[in-house]
């Protein structure tokens, strides 16, 4: 295993409180980032190779840097601390055992994008989480990190899976339905209460201070080519030790397993999530593949929020689809035509077919409908959805028209 | 200015133009569900896709910003898949009950599946079950399986009517349109959701099972409602009078103009024509003696009226015109009080209760052409001919429309007036307590039942057209008019509205230069100085 | 649901104390309005404070009702439809009175496969009512819930505001005796 990074203070019993932080070096990047240029804070995360580690992946540097250089009003920092892609779980751990990590990096990039008011969008569910995030918040403004010049708003959501699309996040914030915004205007030219706005993930803006303390040589040295540093891989499902695992991005699934103990149940292996519900599946024998954005997405899937799923050889994969389709039926927000009806429609053919009830045009009618409905919607939610109903009817179609009478 | 192609033909927009529009100015049809170009951009039906080159896949027309060079497809291969499936997913969960859908005929889920949809349908599950049949408010009522969730109704009460009754509950494919439970969809403007419902999802109370919708005809008219003028279309039932009892007003819809009323109208102007097929519809002239009405000919009137004119010096005459009566019938009436002088002339009587006015369209003056009637001096207050009848000076008093009795006017002095006034003429379409009380009953046809313009408060001349023919032997009052002056000794010179519009246009210098063609279907404003 | 500030038995005791009585009328206490105030002064838009407020509604009156989406829309100036649209439109506003307890397992990929079916049927049958119902006593509101994100111990569910991880039939047994 590579550094462990973004994990460095968890195994500290008071991680969580400003002291330990300190103790462990905590707010000495805040300490030199304040004395740089906000330009120079963007280049270091440039350099640094830090892509978004919340789903998309995209260059946080260069996101940064669309904020508008004109524009003199307002400009927002907002956390998506809306945690929900099945299989994830890596921000609920940084909010509870380092939250102090968290503030630290909004700091810095509240300073990168000359930013006075930052949102932390919390998910509903997480209570304690939010109790924790909330209570470091207000250490931070008693030491006078916060409140001199950079304001932390901690918001809790209310049970919408959506509301972790960025654009669905900031309706939210807004008091609105989680419905995502129609794109143009970008959330960095118009965002939250209409003013310019960036979006970052929890566990990124986690890589932050160590970029800057470290130099962002260091971080991009942690990973590939194309991306930088270490990330937490969620890894649940059926290996021996289900956890949240820091490596390198340029590890690959295979040793990712590994480290999680290997495959449970059976012992062998069928098949892999390795980027969250929404990625699409990959089989026992493409899983020597590094777990960066670009290695994910050369395998025809994607590393989205670094959930690993795993499933052996007794798993059924009709199931497991069955599983996410109700998913995405119940979490469609119902704003596009194509995602809204079709969601719901995929998982009663899917729900037949695990039922015993399904028709042999089923498989086809779901594969054409989903590639159909592919890329035309607001948000990615619904390209999310037909990642698995594509892979897993593809991947392991024999499976499907086993349970299909007269196939 | 960007320039761009649409389909192959250059086109030059204004900045910020969208792609549908763009299209449109090429004559070419992008079709779409959420979009309106009188509401905010919504992005949601995903139906007006359109191959823009360079990217990577369709985008949707509706938030595409027409730019400088840029290249527009809209019947690409995959733009006509993409539809397809759009019409395809539209469609999943709709009842397809076309055949008790009052909105076949004139709905976008037909018209668009015939062009763009034309597959072969799959879906064999049972379909989300939502609220049917249910009333909104007075003239609204939703079948929510039918709503294709366009959210279109939802802006307008947001964006419009600022009333924001309506809402899209719940979500994923439960999502439903609907009211805060216990709440009314009755803000003034309320119908207009049913006009701007691409399905049948909304649809009206009052038209709703009247008659199918390929029956109606339709005439270009404007809402005499008030003096705001708005464009509208009459829906006339000419070809089943079975399938409504007779009436033959089906309904009105708004009729966009840019400069008046754009895509609305108000619920009051809306169901404002009841009067037309009314029961009081006066249908003969006809005579009062001792207390008793009998049927005349026209020709008994109007030799009664116009021996009256002819016998009576100015002073024993009154006319009260009224701001409901068209440009031409007032030019016609302003010749006829001209050439008999008749000396006690007024057209405003004063409502009983002042009119409803808001910000948006609404004006408190509730007549179509008050300010027509003004510029031909028709416009004074009609206490002043009341008055000169209670003294006795009149002779002969001719109203036109008014219920008298029915306004601000004190009620002795109106019934004092018709009693002591030898000949009490009165010429409208319907009867009223006026009516009752008069001498001569001259029956008028309806507005949609001739034709005619209308001057605005803001000083636009518009054009109201024929929709039906006039009820009994009713007639037009520029017609009965034109009847009157000829044993007066002026010739007949009009046979059409259009001939008193000429004469209107030539002596009248707030019309200066206005003719039908140039009024055409928008309207024209008033010369210059005439127009505040 | 119960999930938030400041405690579950606050809001189990104010129930008791029937300051929910749908009698009663809808209204917050001078110091939450006072906090209303501050939330919407808070964000550059007040109607940014809808979602906290409505959490805050929640704990006060046990649960959303259509005469608290009206309040709360009176507190934002805004049409209760879309305040009706926001509470139908996220899973933990409850529309009507949940129980004493809320107990919602997760029924997402990573539960499915560590059990979480088993999970449900013991409870169905333990409670006696399906997912989405209530006990007749008004004790436990029993729910199947979407990815709440403790994967890693698999099957879970959330009861009340606590993640009660890595359950087994007889830990769900323990859990309900501890539920009143």
């Amino acid at each position: 295993m590579a550094e462990i990074v973004l994990m460095r203070n968890f195994s500290h019993p008071d991680s969580h409180t400003l002291n330990a932080y300190r103790a462990n070096g905590g707010y000495a990047a805040w300490d030199k980032a304040r004395e740089m240029e906000p330009a120079a804070i963007t280049e270091a995360v440039k350099k640094a190779n830090l892509r978004g580690l919340g789903g998309a992946g995209f260059p946080t540097g260069m996101k940064w840097s669309f904020i508008p250089k004109t524009h003199t009003g307002p400009v927002y920092l907002v956390v998506n601390a809306d945690e929900g892609e099945p299989g994830t779980f890596k921000d609920r751990y940084l909010l509870e055992r380092d939250p102090h990590a968290l503030i630290e990096g909004m700091l810095i990039a509240a300073r990168a994008i000359r930013c006075t008011l930052g949102f932390v969008y919390i998910r509903g569910e997480y209570v304690q989480p939010w109790r924790r995030f909330s209570a470091a918040v207000q250490e931070a403004y008693d030491a006078g990190l916060l409140g001199r010049g950079f304001d932390v708003i901690v918001h809790r959501g209310a049970g919408a899976y959506i509301c972790g699309e960025e654009t669905g996040l900031l309706s939210s914030l807004e008091g609105k339905k989680g419905w995502p915004k129609i794109k143009p205007p970008f959330p960095a030219i118009k965002g939250a209460f209409g003013q310019p706005t960036i979006v970052n993930n929890v566990e990124t803006l986690c890589c932050v201070p160590p970029i800057i303390t470290r130099g962002a040589e260091w971080f991009a040295g942690l990973g590939t080519k194309t991306q930088g540093g270490t990330r937490m891989y969620s890894v649940s499902g059926r290996v021996k030790k289900p956890a949240v695992y820091e490596a390198s991005v340029s590890i690959t699934l295979r040793r990712l397993i590994e480290t999680a103990g290997g495959v449970s149940g059976t012992g062998r292996l069928k098949a892999v999530v390795p980027g969250g519900g929404s990625a699409a599946i990959l089989t026992a024998d493409e899983i020597d593949v590094a777990m960066d954005v670009d290695g994910l997405k050369a395998a025809g899937s994607m590393i989205g929020s670094a959930g690993v799923v795993v499933m052996d050889e007794s798993v059924s994969i009709p199931e497991a689809l069955m599983v996410l389709a109700r998913f995405y039926a119940h979490e469609s927000c119902g704003q596009c035509t194509p995602c809204r009806e079709s969601t719901g429609w995929i998982y009663k053919m899917v729900h037949r077919i695990v039922d015993g009830r399904g028709h042999k045009e089923d498989l086809d009618t779901i594969l054409d409908v989903a590639k159909r409905g592919a890329g035309t919607t607001i948000c990615a939610f619904y390209d999310g959805a037909v990642g698995p109903y594509i892979s897993y009817i593809e991947k392991f179609r024999s499976e499907f028209e086993a349970l299909i009478p007269h196939a | 200015m960007p320039k761009l192609t649409v389909n192959g033909k250059g086109v030059e927009v204004p900045a910020g133009t969208n792609l549908i529009e763009a299209a449109r100015t090429v004559g070419v049809e992008v079709p779409h569900y959420c979009y309106h170009p009188g509401l905010s951009i919504a992005g949601q039906c995903r139906l007006c896709m359109v191959d823009i080159e360079k990217t990577p896949r369709p985008s949707i027309a509706c938030n595409t910003v027409a730019a400088d060079g840029m290249v527009v497809q809209t019947e690409t291969e995959r733009v006509r898949e993409t539809r397809k499936s759009m019409m395809e997913f539209h469609l999943i969960n709709h009842p397809l009950d076309c055949p008790v859908c009052d909105q076949a005929g004139e709905c976008w889920l037909q018209i668009y599946y015939m062009k763009h949809g034309l597959y072969d349908p799959r879906m064999k599950d049972e379909k989300v079950h939502k609220p049917k049949a249910v009333p909104l408010g007075p003239h609204v009522i939703l079948d929510a399986e039918r709503c294709i969730l366009c959210s279109r109704c939802v802006r307008f009460c947001d964006e419009i009517t600022h009333t924001g009754e309506l809402g899209i509950f719940e979500r994923g494919d439960h999502s439903e349109i609907g009211l805060f439970p216990g709440r009314e969809l009755d803000n003034k403007y309320s119908a207009n959701v049913v006009d701007i419902c691409p399905v049948g999802a909304l649809t009206d109370r009052d038209f709703r099972f009247q008659v199918r919708v390929w029956y109606l005809d339709t005439a270009k008219s404007i809402c005499p409602g008030c003096a705001r003028g708005c464009n509208i279309e009459v829906h006339v039932n000419r070809r089943r009078p079975h399938h409504a009892e007779g009436r033959r007003v089906a309904r009105l819809k708004p009729r966009f103009n840019a400069e008046v009323n754009k895509w609305w109208l108000c619920d009051a102007g809306r169901y404002g024509f009841g009067f037309v097929d009314a029961a009081e519809r006066l249908l003969m002239p006809a005579r009062r003696q001792g207390g008793t009405s009998t049927e005349a000919t026209w020709d008994e009137a109007i030799a009664a009226v116009a021996g009256a004119l002819r016998r009576l010096t100015p002073d024993q005459m009154g006319i009260i015109a009224s701001p409901k009566m068209s440009n031409e019938d007032l030019f016609a009436l302003r010749r006829l009080i001209d050439l008999c002088g008749v000396r006690h002339v007024a057209g405003q009587v004063p409502p009983r209760v002042p009119g409803d006015e808001d910000d948006f369209l609404i004006r408190a003056d509730k007549n179509p052409n008050s300010r027509g009637a003004e510029l031909l001096g028709l416009g004074g207050d009609a206490r002043t001919v009341i008055e000169a009848a209670g003294r006795r000076r009149l002779k002969l008093l001719w109203i036109f429309g008014h219920d008298l009795l029915a306004s601000a006017l004190p009620e002795p002095d109106v019934l004092e007036a018709l009693r002591v006034v030898d000949t009490v003429v009165f010429t409208g379409s319907n009867a009223n307590w006026t009516s009752a009380h008069s001498h001569w009953v001259l029956p008028a046809a309806a507005w949609v039942e001739r034709e005619g313009t209308y001057t605005s408060f803001e000083g636009r001349v518009q054009r109201f057209r024929q929709a039906i023919e006039p009820l009994g032997q009713s007639l037009a009052e520029w017609e009965i008019v034109t009847r009157i002056l000829a044993p007066l000794g002026e010739a007949p010179s009009a046979t059409r509205a259009e001939h008193w519009f000429r004469q209107l246009a030539a002596s009248v210098p707030a019309f200066a230069g206005l003719s039908y063609q140039l009024i055409g279907d928008s309207g024209r404003p008033l010369a210059e100085a005439a127009r505040t | 649901m119960s999930h938030g500030q400041p405690s579950t038995s606050n809001r189990a005791s104010a129930v008791r104390a029937g300051l929910s009585d749908p009698a009663t009328t809808i209204s917050f206490s001078e110091a939450q309005l006072g906090e209303v105030r501050r939330l919407q002064s808070l964000y550059p838009d007040a109607r940014g404070a809808l979602l906290p407020v409505l959490h805050m509604a929640q704990e006060t009156f046990g649960y959303i009702s259509l005469e608290a989406e009206e309040y709360v829309a009176t507190l934002f100036d805004l049409s209760p439809a879309h305040v009706h649209e926001v509470v139908t439109f996220y899973t933990l506003y409850f529309r009507e009175r949940p129980g004493r307890h809320v107990v919602a397992v997760c029924h997402n990929l990573s539960c499915h496969l560590a059990g979480a079916p088993g999970i449900i049927a013991h409870l169905k049958d333990k409670l006696g009512i399906d997912p989405g119902a209530t006990t007749e006593d008004g004790r436990v509101t029993f729910l199947t819930v979407e990815c709440l994100c403790a994967c890693e111990a698999a099957p879970m569910a959330q009861v009340d505001d606590r993640y009660e991880l890595n359950l087994t039939p007889e830990k769900i047994d323990r859990l309900l005796e501890g539920l009143r």
